[in-house]
């Protein structure tokens, strides 16, 4: 794999794949703002978690697509589907992370909406919107990254230009389809 | 850098997460002291995914290809006389100019086609432009930054670049886009 800086092969690699995610960021757009209600009268001091829940997706997902295409670049990890080591201890992690780092936003949340003053719901619910929201985009994130982690480098692309940017809309658009979904569960 | 320990990604990730979260709920503030432009202008929220996940994937595509030039050492943690560095930036603006003036294309017949009329469509498509440009900007500083900062640190950037790069992006793509709203006036 040639490391040679090339500004044109970045430039339209980095750019197509960017129009799929504005695509995917739109629709995004879209479901978020159906929420609208929820977020300005059912259940006030929600909004202040989302930006960190969706922030969340591309911090442990980007990780773990960047430390992939690390792997793949340095011939750590194979190009094969199948469950290596490497593999499975990225994927262990990303999990656990997931699951402590949601709880941690619900929790955070609660604390910045009293020190602030505004209303919210309670410190139970916005947990457990969090911590659904959170491991269930997290599993489905986390599988789909090392898969198209993989896949692209077989390919012959440059997993540093296609996997995060992928990944961190997917993971806009699976977190917010989550977040609806744990807020409808949780209402 | 030869084997992936759990323990050591956890361990690594989790304050640089917790940090994250925090910056992020300073977003989440910025979003819940709006609420009532939010609840005028419902197409705001719209905008919220679009310019964070934009400002977030080009600071992360700069930061992944950094920290793979700097673990294969064809990049050097300094600024001076480098050639990959200049490429990846240039690279980077390239991209984001043109991304930008899509979405404001894309949200200009958005909003048009919502029934917003025409000015105020186009103040909007506007805003979220500057927004967009003066995020770009921003984080391909910080990116460069904290690709340095951590690989001189001896931390392993994959674990510290994205993670920041895409905090400070929510942040700043909410800020951005609140500011340019207002500054637009629209």
């Amino acid at each position: 794999m040639a490391r040679e800086i090339n500004i044109h092969a970045i430039v339209v690699q980095g750019l197509s794949i960017l129009l799929l995610c504005a695509i995917i960021e739109l629709g995004a757009g879209k479901v978020f703002e159906g929420m609208q209600e929820y977020f300005t009268t059912i259940m006030p001091g929600l909004i202040v978690m989302v930006p960190a829940l969706l922030g969340l997706r591309g911090n442990i997902n980007g990780a773990l697509a960047s430390r992939l295409g690390t792997g793949l670049n340095a011939g750590l990890i194979k190009p094969r589907l199948e469950m290596s080591t490497e593999v499975k201890v990225n994927l262990a992690s990303s999990l656990i992370l997931s699951l402590i780092a949601s709880a941690t936003i619900g929790v955070f949340a609660f604390g910045m909406n009293l020190l602030t003053g505004a209303s919210t719901i309670g410190v139970l619910e916005l947990m457990a919107i969090a911590i659904l929201a959170g491991f269930l985009s997290g599993l489905i994130l986390a599988f789909l990254t090392v898969f198209v982690a993989i896949v692209a480098y077989a390919r012959g692309l440059d997993p540093d230009n296609v996997t995060s940017p992928t990944m961190a809309s997917i993971g806009d658009f699976v977190t917010i389809a989550c977040i609806y979904l744990a807020v409808l569960l949780v209402v | 850098m030869a084997v992936y320990g759990i323990k050591r990604i956890v361990l690594e990730s989790y304050p640089i997460l917790v940090t994250c979260i925090l910056i992020a709920l300073a977003a989440g503030y910025m979003l819940n002291s709006s609420i009532a432009e939010i609840a005028e202008l419902p197409l705001i929220l719209m905008m919220i995914p679009p310019i964070n996940g934009m400002g977030g994937n080009i600071g992360s595509i700069l930061g992944a290809r950094l920290t793979s030039a700097l673990h294969l050492g064809t990049l050097e943690p300094r600024l001076r006389g480098q050639r990959v560095l200049r490429g990846n930036v240039s690279a980077s603006a390239l991209i984001s100019f043109a991304i930008f003036s899509l979405f404001g294309a894309l949200f200009f017949a958005i909003a048009y086609s919502s029934g917003i009329p025409v000015a105020r469509s186009f103040s909007l498509a506007l805003a979220f432009f500057i927004a967009g440009m003066t995020l770009s900007a921003a984080l391909i500083f910080v990116t460069i930054a904290s690709a340095f900062v951590s690989f001189k640190g001896g931390l392993d950037p994959d674990n510290v670049v994205i993670p920041i790069v895409t905090a400070i992006g929510d942040v700043l793509g909410v800020t951005c886009l609140m500011l340019a709203i207002k500054i637009v006036g629209v």
